[in-house]
C-alpha cells in the first residue's frame, strides 16, 4: 500500500471540502446569529410579561 | 527547557502590529460577549442557547469549540513526533462523525430526551444515585483533561512571540484566564455560540492560508523526502510497530466516537440543537471539521518537523541524537515554526485566532463542567430543585473554582508523555464508562443500575494509561508490566524509582530501555471491562422496575427501542 500517495490524496481533498464549507458557514451562521437573536428577544419579552421561570411555575 | 532562539540567529516576525491585531481583537470579544448578556433569561438560555440553535451556527460553535488552541498545539505535537501516519486519527474521527451524524448514534436519542447534560440521562434511565456519581466522574474527568490547557496555550503565546520570561508569560495567560471567566461567567451559551462563529470564521481561513503558505514556503516534495528521511515508514504507515501500531488505531476510533458523541461538550451541541433532524445534519457536515481540526494541526507539525530537521541548529536543540523527537519540546515546534515562516500581521490575525480559539475552548469546558457540577451534583440534592436564579448563580461560582484549579494544575503536573495521549486516558475515567451507559442504555432494555455502576467505577482503571500513575505504583505494577512486555526507551537522566527496568543501565549508557503499558492498550483493556461488566452485572442484577416512565414520556418511546 502506497501510503504516502494515500496522505496526499487524502490531505488535499480534506484542505478543498473544508475551504468549501468554511464558505458555507460563514454565511449561512450569520443568517442564523439574526435569527437566534430575534427568537431570544422574543422569549425574554415573554418572559417577562407572563413572569413564568424555567421550570414552568408562577413566581 | 527556556531557549532563547534570538541568540541562536532565529528572530520571530511577530512585530508591534501582531500584538495591535491581537489585543484589538480579544477585548472585541470580550465586549461581544459582555454585551450579550442582555439577551440571557433562564438557565436554559444560559446553557443551551434556549435550544435555538440551527444548522450553521450548530456547526460553527461545535467546530470552534473543538478547534481549540489547545486541539492545535496537541495535534501539531502529534504531527511532529508521528508524521503522517498521524493523519489517521484524523481520518478516524470524520469517519466515525460522519457515522453518528448518518445513524443518530446516541445523539439523536439524546436530543429527543431533551436532556442538557449527559448524567441527566443517568437519571431518568438508571436513577439518581447514578447522576450524581456519573456527574462526579464526568466533572472529574473533564476537569483533569482540561488541566493541561493553559500550560499548552502558554508554550503557543511562548513559540509564536518569542517571549522567554517566565513572568510576562505568567501574566499573559492569568489575564487570558481573568477574560474567559468574565464573559463565560456573564453570557452563558448564547456568548460561546457567538464567539465560537467568531473564532471558526477567523481560524478556518487563517489556518487554510497557513497551510498553503507552508507548502509554498517547504515545498509538497521536500516535506515527503524529509519525513521519509528522519521517520521510514513509520512516518507514513500507522500500523507499523515502530510507529502507531494497530492497537493505537483502534484506540483512535474509540476516541473519534468518544469526542462527537460521547464527551459532554460536543453533545451539548446536540441538545442546543433545534430538532432532531439538524442534529444529524451538524454531525454529518461537522465530520469534515472534526477532520480538519485535527489535519491541519498534524500538518504544521509536520511542517515544524520538517523546518526544524533541515536546520543543524535546530535539529540539535529540538531532536536526540537518533532524531526522535524531544518530547518537551515538541510542543512548542509548531508555534516556533509559524513564527519563522508567516508575515507580520498575517501571524496577528493567526495568533489572534487562536487565542480566541483558547478562550473559547475555555469558555465552552468551563460552562460544560459547571453546568454538570450544578444540575447533576448539587441539584438532585434539592427535593424542590433549584430556582432559575441559584442554578445560574452555582454555575458562575463553579466557573470561577475551576478556573483557579486549572490555572495551578497546568502549573503543577509533570507532563512525561504526548498532550493528545494525557487528554485521551483523563478523558476515558468518564468517557470509557460514559460509552457503556449511553449505548447500553438507550439500546438495551436490560441495562441495570448495577451494571451501570460497575461500568461508570471501572472507568478509574484508565488512569494506569498515565505513565505517572504506573511509576507511581512501582513494584506493584511490575509484574503486569513484564506480562505484557511492551518497552519504551527513555534518556538515563529521567529515570525514577518506580520504573521497571528491562535490562540493567550499564556506565556510558544514554538511553534505558523500561517496561511501560502504552496508554492505547490500557484505554482498550478497560474499554473491554466495561462492556463486559455493564452486560454481566445487568445479567446478575437487573432493575426490579422497568425503565423510567419519565423517559419514556420525554422520548415518545421514540427510536429507543
Amino acid at each position: 500500500m502506497d501510503w504516502i500517495k494515500i496522505w496526499t490524496f487524502f490531505f488535499f481533498l480534506s484542505l478543498a471540502l473544508f475551504a468549501c464549507l468554511s464558505v458555507v458557514v460563514t454565511i449561512g451562521g450569520f443568517f442564523n446569529i439574526r435569527s437566534l437573536f430575534k427568537d431570544l428577544s422574543a422569549a425574554r419579552q415573554k418572559a417577562e410579561r407572563s413572569q413564568v421561570g424555567d421550570d414552568g411555575q408562577n413566581r | 527547557m527556556d531557549i532563547d532562539f534570538t541568540s541562536l540567529g532565529f528572530e520571530t516576525n511577530f512585530s508591534i502590529l501582531d500584538w495591535c491585531i491581537v489585543i484589538g481583537y480579544l477585548i472585541t470579544v470580550v465586549g461581544i460577549g459582555v454585551y450579550i448578556r442582555k439577551y440571557i433569561a433562564s438557565a436554559t438560555d444560559f446553557m443551551v442557547a434556549g435550544r435555538g440553535l440551527k444548522t450553521f451556527l450548530a456547526i460553527a460553535t461545535m467546530i470552534g469549540t473543538e478547534l481549540g488552541l489547545v486541539t492545535v498545539m496537541y495535534s501539531s505535537q502529534k504531527g511532529f513526533t508521528g508524521g503522517f501516519a498521524a493523519f489517521h486519527i484524523a481520518f478516524a474521527a470524520a469517519i466515525v462523525t460522519l457515522f453518528v451524524g448518518i445513524s443518530g448514534f446516541i445523539v439523536v436519542p439524546l436530543r429527543r430526551l431533551k436532556v442538557m447534560t449527559i448524567p441527566e440521562f443517568y437519571e431518568m434511565r438508571f436513577g439518581k444515585d447514578i447522576r450524581i456519581l456519573g456527574g462526579i466522574i464526568l466533572a472529574l474527568s473533564g476537569i483533569l483533561n482540561m488541566g493541561m490547557f493553559l500550560k499548552a496555550g502558554s508554550l503557543f503565546v511562548t513559540g509564536v512571540t518569542g517571549m522567554t520570561s517566565e513572568v510576562h508569560l505568567k501574566i499573559v495567560m492569568t489575564v487570558l484566564l481573568c477574560m474567559v471567566l468574565l464573559y463565560t461567567t456573564l453570557g452563558g451559551m448564547v456568548s460561546v455560540a457567538i464567539l465560537d462563529y467568531i473564532q471558526f470564521v477567523v481560524l478556518s481561513f487563517s489556518l487554510l492560508f497557513a497551510s498553503v503558505m507552508s507548502i509554498r514556503y517547504l515545498g509538497w516534495d521536500n516535506i515527503i523526502d524529509t519525513v521519509t528521511r528522519e521517520m521510514g515508514q513509520s512516518g507514513f504507515n500507522p500500523f507499523d510497530k515502530a510507529g502507531f501500531g494497530w492497537t493505537y488505531v483502534l484506540w483512535m476510533f474509540f476516541m473519534g466516537l468518544v469526542s462527537c458523541a460521547v464527551w459532554q461538550t460536543a453533545v451539548i451541541r446536540a441538545c442546543s440543537a433545534k430538532s432532531t433532524g439538524i442534529v444529524r445534519r451538524i454531525y454529518m457536515l461537522s465530520s469534515v471539521g472534526f477532520l480538519i481540526r485535527f489535519l491541519i494541526p498534524y500538518f504544521f507539525g509536520i511542517c515544524a518537523l520538517v523546518f526544524i530537521a533541515n536546520n543543524a541548529t535546530l535539529k540539535d536543540v529540538f531532536l536526540s541524537a537518533d532524531g526522535k523527537a524531544n518530547s518537551d519540546l515538541s510542543l512548542t515546534a509548531m508555534p516556533f515554526y509559524l513564527s519563522q515562516i508567516l508575515p507580520a500581521g498575517f501571524i496577528g490575525i493567526i495568533s489572534a485566532g487562536m487565542l480566541a480559539a483558547f478562550m473559547s475552548t475555555h469558555d465552552s469546558y468551563l460552562l460544560c463542567w459547571s453546568s454538570v457540577l450544578t444540575q447533576d451534583v448539587v441539584a438532585p440534592w434539592f427535593k424542590k430543585g433549584l430556582s432559575s436564579k441559584a442554578r445560574l448563580l452555582l454555575t458562575r461560582i463553579f466557573i470561577v473554582a475551576i478556573g483557579i484549579f486549572i490555572l495551578i494544575w497546568s502549573l503543577w503536573y509533570p507532563l512525561s508523555q504526548d498532550l493528545w495521549d494525557y487528554m485521551a486516558i483523563s478523558g476515558s475515567v468518564y468517557s470509557i464508562g460514559g460509552f457503556a451507559l449511553l449505548a447500553f442504555g438507550l439500546y438495551w432494555k436490560r441495562a441495570s443500575r448495577a451494571g451501570a455502576y460497575l461500568a461508570l467505577t471501572c472507568g478509574f482503571f484508565a488512569l494506569f494509561g498515565l505513565p505517572e500513575v504506573q511509576y507511581k505504583l512501582g513494584s506493584l505494577f511490575h509484574p503486569v508490566q513484564r506480562l505484557l512486555g511492551f518497552t519504551k526507551e527513555i534518556p538515563i537522566e529521567k529515570l525514577t524509582d518506580g520504573m521497571c527496568l528491562v535490562k540493567e543501565v550499564l556506565p556510558g549508557d544514554e538511553i534505558a530501555m523500561i517496561y511501560l503499558i502504552p496508554s492505547a492498550i490500557i484505554g482498550l483493556i478497560v474499554l473491554a471491562l466495561a462492556i463486559v461488566l455493564m452486560i454481566v452485572g445487568s445479567l446478575l442484577l437487573p432493575d426490579k422496575k422497568g425503565r423510567s416512565t419519565l423517559m419514556k414520556q420525554r422520548s415518545n418511546l421514540d427510536g429507543l427501542d
